[in-house]
């Protein structure tokens, strides 16, 4: 193609504190490309993303649209020369009409505040008969199919005449058949000179609908290819790293113990929610890793969440070292010996503003209990402990824990439950936003865990992780539980063809 | 890496706005007192303690319920029954200490009722609590008419809020002990760890293993029971028991000493001594 770039973004540096999130980062869509963008949780795809739509200023770098120089950080600049950003959540308004919601927050008006509601649908209809797009225009958006809804805020990105469209894990939501719908709407899109970036991390997608293909690998962009040049265990290869790759799986092969100690911890029958999951059955051992994948959306954490009593499921059985159990709360479940670690951290899992000795003693209040009073003396011996056997830093327990980087966060997360010593821990997507040298550690201590016997239930999206970490891997597809391999047994390309088939 | 790396301006700008109230509280003193010079006698200010008491006292113990990010609206109504089924225990010829119960347990079951409503029902504080103030009010007129009710002849119930112990009013040492108590309790029991827990972040309170709605309810209480309290100690001060005592109003100045006192209105960690500080200022600028 001789055409110019519709955008093109040249050395992107961003550096957070110590924390390096890209490095160099370069990345070219031209007019009816569709570009994929791939790599690992924390390769810096997001903050890319960021960068393009002025979220975030790059601390070096440049960005140019159409050959121009952009303003960096300035995100009303970027939608206004064409740049918009489809997020994984929807952004939309569901109890308004489609038309209002292509419309939100810039309706042509008739002056004095009243909206021009004629031309508004004039110019909306125009914009879905260009597209060829099939939407009622009065329909509220939250009675609409996910696909749909992704659909409106793609033509809310055209109605502002967006040349770029960033679509960031666009089906995370959206079922198999919805998915070739969402791809025939990019078709169309390219055919219209539109360019996409579409970052996933579902290679089968990827390799069905995109042209060309940015690998991204800590914070750098490793490679770039038409995806006709290249084939998919290369493309694995380069986002996990040849060293990397090469060393967590001969680490993990060394100390596999599908099964752990042969001892039963939990044990789940036909466990059922009506409109979630369904008759998931399996055992979790003492001594084992056992790490459930799948897509987001597969209904990983609402299982994860029946077992800790957060949640209830509607029928099956579940067995907690062979008495059965059915928990009401967690208090519970954790009464039982079972710790959770949730995945979002700042909303579910930690309290912000009081310290880490506060925080590593949320789960064990009760041990600290002299009389009436607390022990503080105990309470912030314990957090010293569990501080330094994580190696936390700072080593300052009386520091709030907002102060720390996610995997610091993340560790205090997770040593909580260590004070505890639980005889099984479960924790949901542990090393989302922590750079690789804090995940390092954190499969360490989770390996330690298994050493001394715990049985150590890990839900992850990211298969490197899976791979590294797992003695046992489970593939979880729209609510149920298709697959459970000895990790030896299967490699990253059967299990990436196996999630990528059973959503196709 | 070094601690100190992570000392951020916001630790300096903590350190002013931690004396901020003191300084206030001076300045205000300074000028009411160059504008007018009675302001610093002594019958004025044992008058300004009189009030902060009562203020004092309500604020305390409803600092709990804003750290968890609610709201306690009905403290005023529970003021006035307070005094109400006190006067009526009184004139029944009840013993002390069952005249002081009865009034405390007014306040703390209708605390009770509301931290139900809140915690179980998942109702918004301001709604269940603005309700509460509404039926309160009304049972208490119900209960007590439109007429003033004299406590005479009752010495044991005047000392509470008129006595003087030590040369200082009676009531000043209620207040201290109440202090004192939940001060306590914030800092050295589970329960106030737990509280600010709730206040910083409720879900993971819960998926801690925590009865977050028990903790919620029970902290209601403790605002309702601080209300009843007051009451009794107003009833005896003045010497009447009315339904309408603890107006309108009553509850805000409580949500402003406990604000004023550094307690976050979103739900957080709040530094209790400051509490005193922030009911001193409101004293002495409503007395000015």
């Amino acid at each position: 193609m001789t055409d110019r770039p519709l955008i093109r973004g040249v050395g992107l540096t961003k550096v957070y504190g110590h924390l390096v999130a890209l490095r160099d980062a370069n990345l070219t869509v031209m007019p009816g490309e569709a570009r994929g963008l791939i790599g690992s949780n924390g390769a810096g795809k997001s903050t890319l993303i960021k960068i393009l739509t002025g979220a975030v200023a790059p601390t070096r770098g440049a960005v140019e649209i159409a050959g121009e120089a952009a303003p960096l950080g300035d995100p009303k600049e970027m939608i206004r020369r064409g740049v918009a950003c489809i997020y994984q959540h929807a952004n939309l308004a569901p109890a308004m009409s489609v038309l209002d919601n292509i419309f939100l927050g810039r309706q042509p008006t008739l002056g004095f505040g009243f909206v021009d509601r004629a031309r508004q649908r004039r110019e909306a209809v125009a914009l879905i008969e260009r597209h060829g797009v099939d939407l009622d225009l009065d329909a509220p958006v939250g009675s609409l199919p996910t696909v749909k809804q992704k659909e409106v805020e793609i033509m809310k990105a055209l109605a502002l005449d967006a040349r770029v469209i960033l679509m960031d894990e666009p089906t995370g939501w959206l079922a198999a058949s919805e998915v070739a719908k969402l791809h025939a709407t990019i078709r169309t899109l390219k055919s219209q000179g539109v360019g996409v970036v579409y970052i996933s991390h579902v290679l089968d997608e990827v390799f069905a609908v995109c042209d060309t293909l940015t690998i991204m690998r800590d914070g750098r962009t490793v490679a770039e290819s038409r995806v006709a040049d290249i084939d998919r265990p290369h493309v694995v290869h380069l986002m996990v790293g040849e060293k990397l790759a090469r060393e967590s799986e001969a680490a993990g092969r060394e100390k596999r113990r599908p099964r752990g100690s042969g001892e039963i911890r939990l044990s789940a029958r036909n466990l059922t929610k009506r409109g979630v999951f369904k008759d998931v059955s399996f055992d979790l051992y003492a001594g084992e890793v056992f790490c459930i994948t799948g897509l987001i959306g597969s209904k990983r954490t609402e299982l994860v969440r029946t077992l800790f009593g957060s949640d209830r499921f509607d029928s099956g059985a579940l067995e907690v070292d062979g008495r059965p159990a059915s928990f009401a709360a967690p208090a519970h479940a954790i009464a039982r010996g079972i710790g959770f670690v949730p995945e979002d951290r700042r909303r579910e899992g930690l309290m912000l503003e009081m310290t880490m000795t506060e925080n590593l003693a949320m789960a064990t209040l009760d041990r600290f209990r002299r009389g009436l009073l607390m022990s503080q003396r105990g309470m912030s011996e314990a957090g010293r402990r569990v501080i330094s056997s994580l190696s936390i830093q700072p080593p300052d327990g009386t520091k709030p824990v907002n102060l720390l980087s996610g995997g610091n966060q993340q560790k205090v997360l997770v040593g909580k439950w260590l004070v505890r010593a639980p005889h099984i821990l479960i924790l949901d997507e542990p090393t989302v936003g922590v750079d690789v040298g804090a995940k390092a550690e954190i499969y360490a201590i989770l390996r330690r865990e298994r050493d001394s016997g715990a049985a150590v239930l890990v839900v992850s999206s990211d298969l490197e992780e899976v791979m590294t970490l797992a003695d046992r891997i489970a593939v979880m597809v729209s609510g149920r539980l298709v697959a459970v391999h000895d990790a030896d047994a299967i490699g990253i390309d059967d299990l990436v063809r196996e999630i990528g088939m059973a959503a196709a | 890496m070094s601690a100190g790396g992570l000392v951020t301006p916001s630790h300096t700008k903590g350190r002013i706005a931690a004396n901020a109230l003191p300084i206030a509280i001076l300045a205000i003193v300074v000028v009411f007192s160059a504008a007018e010079p009675a302001f610093l006698s002594p019958d004025n200010l044992i008058g300004i303690v009189r009030q902060v008491v009562l203020v004092g006292i309500m604020a305390t113990c409803t600092t709990f319920v804003i750290m968890t990010g609610g709201v306690d609206l009905s403290v005023g109504p529970v003021l006035a029954s307070a005094g109400l089924v006190s006067f009526y225990a009184l004139d029944s010829g009840a013993p002390l200490a069952l005249v002081i119960l009865a009034g405390l347990s007014v306040g703390a079951l209708v605390g009770l009722v509301n931290g139900a409503a809140v915690a179980f029902l998942e109702l918004p504080p301001i709604i269940v609590t603005l309700a509460m103030l509404s039926i309160v009010r009304g049972s208490a007129l119900m209960l007590g008419g439109p007429e003033q009710h004299l406590i005479r002849d009752q010495p044991q119930y005047s000392f509470i809020g008129a006595g003087n112990l030590f040369g200082l009013p009676f009531p000043i040492y209620i207040f201290a002990l109440v202090a004192i108590a939940l001060i306590l309790v914030q800092r050295r029991t589970p329960l106030g760890l737990l509280v600010a827990a709730i206040g910083d972040n409720e879900r993971a309170a819960y998926l801690s293993g925590h009865r977050t709605r028990q903790t919620k309810t029970l902290v209601y209480a403790i605002s309702g029971f601080g209300a009843a309290l007051a009451g009794i100690i107003q009833s005896s001060q003045v010497h009447t028991a009315l339904a309408t005592y603890g107006p309108f109003g009553t509850e805000l100045d409580a949500i402003a000493a406990v604000v004023l006192g550094g307690t976050s209105i979103m739900g957080a960690w709040a530094p209790s001594r400051a509490r005193c500080s922030g009911c001193s200022s409101l004293g002495s600028s409503t007395t000015g």
